[in-house]
């Protein structure tokens, strides 16, 4: 049974349009397996989205099933039941959550879970995963699927972009990382061809891309108006509007949200709506994916006049003029060269000042732009590759900018017993005081 | 077992007592040595480039006291514990790290190790998941970066002579490893697993052809026993990453079982394959690490059914528990380690279809979980062996 809980109450209109929108994408999954059209895994960030809508798959979001199972509090019967296959509790919730599910569905001869929110999720047709330096439940959770989806085939794509080296300018490399990643979207479309026995249709692809961009545009424009005081939406909403971002890329829909986004966030700009009654301090949030069973956290900040302008998680997109991309007219080629630049635009930056990275560049910038009062990360423990390194980046932070206080919580993405709202208040108010006493010296 | 020369094997004590004395006593004498975490960084590449190659280890014995300011506790126990070992001074001799992109693990704490042990040279080398023509292309590629970089840390060029020459020193030491395992294939093994673990960590730290030579002195001089028990013992099979102490092999072998054969990334996982020595030492090398290094780190499907992904990912067990005649198999994996974490069920299910039974084991790195380790080791064991009674 999921616990009753304080719901988090939205800013925008946007963030309350989303629960209809992600309920809106698992009814489409669930109904076109009804109809027999070919509905395939996904996970955010892997670069099909532009092919997956060019060749009309309807993709059910792994991660955000996993997700909702969380804000729900309903994850803990699929945790256990992954563990109970021998899956360890440290690994990515996320992943185990969607195993836990898939076991049991399996267990039931391909019958939904009984009881699954939102209906469940669609058994996929096949399913779509990276090799890439992104984390590796990317590859690995389809494999493991797999076991219980014998009949399901996966294709994994290799998806790599140049690592930061402060010797080395990543553009001398670039072209065999674009090669390669062009060649892998080729292998993609090929896979999906022979799954749905469709033909790719280019015309559409190229479209599918200048929308993309259009969009990646859109969302930097209407989160940038966050920089305004008092800021008209913090994070809080944020965790609900990088939806459209995240799962519905490529879509007009998606665009349609940002623009209107845009608009609202103007409105309460021009009337001086605020998040917080009184807004008092200005947070980043540095990194860290959200506990989504408790973003009423986010309330708590809010109360006490904390806001957060601005956050790293979920901002996968970049304003297209930024890129400095050249003109291609191959669409793959334009699909990875934008997301390997989106990766490593920050590099330039991190070169030019001694001793810092492109993670701590990123939070500079954020942090000058949104005039920031301090960051806040939250360290999710099963999930390594947003949360090894924050230690890292506080400490280079701190030494290559300036002292700024910092928070780091700690908890979980979908594994509620790691959590304990009692403390985290307590642990937030204290940092309330911290920025308190700072504002007074100033 | 009894042996009449032990030279090496004593010598295999000695490097694995004081894991890196070698490389640090050549240090001195002017020789440079480069340490590199997980199995798929190439020695061949480092060694053509001048540097004795040391495999970053851990030590279980040691508590982690120094690495927790630094690298957050959810990352793999194994690396933490090493990192720990390195911000001690254990590894104060290299002169550079490189570190492959393996797991999310190993990758998101290279700029960790690099800001917060610093040495001269630093290489993060982007390993692709993949396999396959355009994995392999893009792989030579990413080599070349890692071979300009070290000749532009050296000043030194590293030619295809240089390469070719590493590679069959390399293949030579495999070669040399597959011969001693083979040793192990007998009824009676002729070589302890606690010995063996120690050979296949003592080399680590060694130059190629020191290394291939002592496999070769052991080989001999364990050819030159004669085992005095009747009994046979009950021949188990080894399955992890970096198991790089003999704790786990010393609980299985006090009870009388014995470790005949790994499928550990210190162990077997390097040695059943050579590189092929094509024109083109650099593709040779990619080619080796991308398609006969089998870690789960790597994904293998060349889109046949769901069992034929198997034998790509497993088949190789199934080899070896023919070969070496394996009665039972201990998968150990450690806490917080993705790619091996997510298939352990496929691994249990796979291992058992064969007939053979699995106790899967989920562990810290850290001698201190050892007594919980043993008694449940113990009690598998036993009830393993009463039921083949
Ligand atoms: S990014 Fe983290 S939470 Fe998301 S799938 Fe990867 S490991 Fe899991
Ligand atoms: S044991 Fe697992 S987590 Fe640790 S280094 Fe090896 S693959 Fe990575």
């Amino acid at each position: 049974m999921a616990e009753e809980r304080k719901q988090r109450m939205t800013a925008t209109a946007a963030a309350a349009k989303i629960p209809k929108m992600v309920r809106a994408n698992f009814t489409a999954n669930l109904k076109a397996k009804e109809e027999g059209r070919p509905v395939a895994f996904s996970f955010i960030v892997n670069c099909y989205d532009e092919i997956l809508r060019a060749m009309d798959i309807v993709p059910a979001w792994a991660e955000s099933y996993s997700g909702i199972c969380a804000a729900k509090r309903d994850a803990g019967k699929y945790l256990e039941k992954a563990e109970s296959q021998n899956f360890s509790r440290s690994l990515c919730t996320y992943a185990t959550c969607g195993l836990g599910f898939e076991y049991w569905r399996n267990e039931l001869g391909g019958e939904m879970p009984p009881d699954a929110p939102w209906g469940g999720i669609a058994r996929p047709d096949f399913i779509l995963g990276t090799g890439q330096m992104l984390c590796d439940p990317r590859y690995k959770w389809p494999q493991a699927a797999q076991h219980y989806m014998q009949d399901v085939p996966a294709y994994i794509g290799g998806f790599y972009w140049p690592p930061y080296d402060e010797n080395m300018d990543q553009r001398e490399v670039e072209n065999y990382y674009l090669k390669y990643a062009v060649d892998e979207l080729k292998g993609a479309i090929a896979f999906i061809e022979k799954q749905t026995q469709k033909k790719m249709d280019w015309n559409k692809l190229e479209e599918i891309t200048d929308l993309v961009d259009r969009t990646w545009d859109m969302f930097i424009d209407a989160y940038e108006l966050r920089k305004a005081r008092p800021t008209p939406m913090d994070t809080g909403d944020a965790m609900n509007t990088m939806v459209p971002l995240a799962f519905m890329l490529g879509t007009q829909e998606a665009y349609d949200f940002y623009k209107d986004l845009y608009d609202e966030l103007k409105g309460r700009i021009d009337k001086k709506e605020g998040v917080a009654e009184d807004e008092k301090y200005r947070l980043l949030w540095g990194a860290g994916l959200p506990p989504w069973f408790a973003l009423s956290d986010f309330q708590y900040f809010n109360n006490k006049g904390a806001v957060f302008p601005a956050e790293r998680t979920y901002r996968e997109a970049e304003r297209i003029d930024r890129l400095d991309l050249p003109k291609l007219s191959d669409p793959l080629e334009r699909i990875a060269l934008r997301w390997m630049r989106y990766w490593t635009h920050w590099y330039d930056a991190a070169r030019k000042r001694k001793g810092s990275i492109p993670e701590v560049e990123r939070l500079i910038e954020y942090i000058e732009d949104y005039q920031i009062d301090g960051v806040v990360f939250h360290k999710a423990f099963s999930c390594r590759t947003w949360h090894s390194g924050i230690l890292l980046q506080a400490q280079i932070l701190k030494e290559v900018y300036r002292e700024i206080p910092i928070l780091v919580l700690e908890g979980d993405i979908v594994d509620i017993s790691s959590y304990n709202e009692g403390a985290t208040h307590l642990r937030i108010d204290a940092f309330i005081e911290v920025l308190e006493n700072l504002k007074n010296k100033c | 077992m009894e042996t009449t020369n032990d030279k090496g094997l004593a010598l295999v004590e000695t490097y694995y007592k004081d894991y890196g004395c070698q490389a640090r006593a050549m240090k001195k004498a002017g020789k440079r040595a480069m340490g590199y975490i997980s199995a798929v960084a190439p020695v061949e590449i480092i060694n053509a480039a001048g540097f004795t190659p040391v495999r970053i280890k851990g030590d279980p014995n040691e508590a982690v006291t120094k690495a927790y300011s630094s690298m957050e506790t959810l990352v793999c126990p194994f690396l933490l514990n090493a990192f720990d070992l390195a911000l001690k001074g254990k590894y104060d001799y290299l002169d550079g790290i490189v570190i492959p992109h393996t797991c999310d693990s190993v990758s998101r704490t290279y700029e960790v190790w690099k800001r917060n042990f610093p040495l001269p040279y630093y290489h993060f080398l982007n390993v692709p998941h993949l396999d396959g023509a355009p994995s392999l292309a893009f792989f030579t590629q990413i080599l070349k970066t890692f071979i300009k970089s070290l000749e532009q840390f050296t000043g030194n060029g590293i030619s295809e002579k240089n390469l070719a020459h590493a590679v069959l020193a390399y293949n030579e030491l495999r070669q040399a490893m597959r011969d001693l395992y083979d040793l192990r294939k007998p009824d009676q093994p002729l070589i302890s697993g606690i010995e063996m673990i120690k050979l296949l960590v003592a080399v680590k730290a060694l130059p190629v052809d020191e290394s291939a030579a002592l496999v070769r002195q052991v080989t001999e001089e364990v050819k030159g026993r004669t085992i005095s028990s009747p009994q046979k013992p009950l021949r188990i099979m080894l399955v992890g990453d970096q198991i790089d102490d003999t704790g786990l092999i010393e609980i299985i072998e006090k009870t009388g079982a014995q470790v005949v054969m790994d499928d550990v990334s210190v162990g077997s996982k390097l040695y059943y394959a050579d590189i092929e020595t094509t024109s083109d030492p650099v593709y040779g090398i990619a080619e080796y690490y991308l398609e006969k290094v089998s870690l789960p780190t790597f994904y293998r499907d060349r889109g046949g059914s769901y069992d034929e992904n198997l034998e790509l990912r497993f088949g190789h067990l199934k080899r070896f528990i023919s070969e070496f005649n394996v009665d039972a198999v201990i998968l150990l994996v450690y806490k917080n380690c993705d790619p091996y974490g997510f298939e352990v069920p496929a691994t249990i299910s796979y291992i058992e279809s064969l007939g053979k039974p699995v106790f899967y084991v989920e562990d810290e790195y850290s001698s201190s979980s050892s007594s919980r380790l043993k008694t449940r080791i113990e009690a598998f064991l036993e009830m393993f062996t009463q039921e083949r009674r």
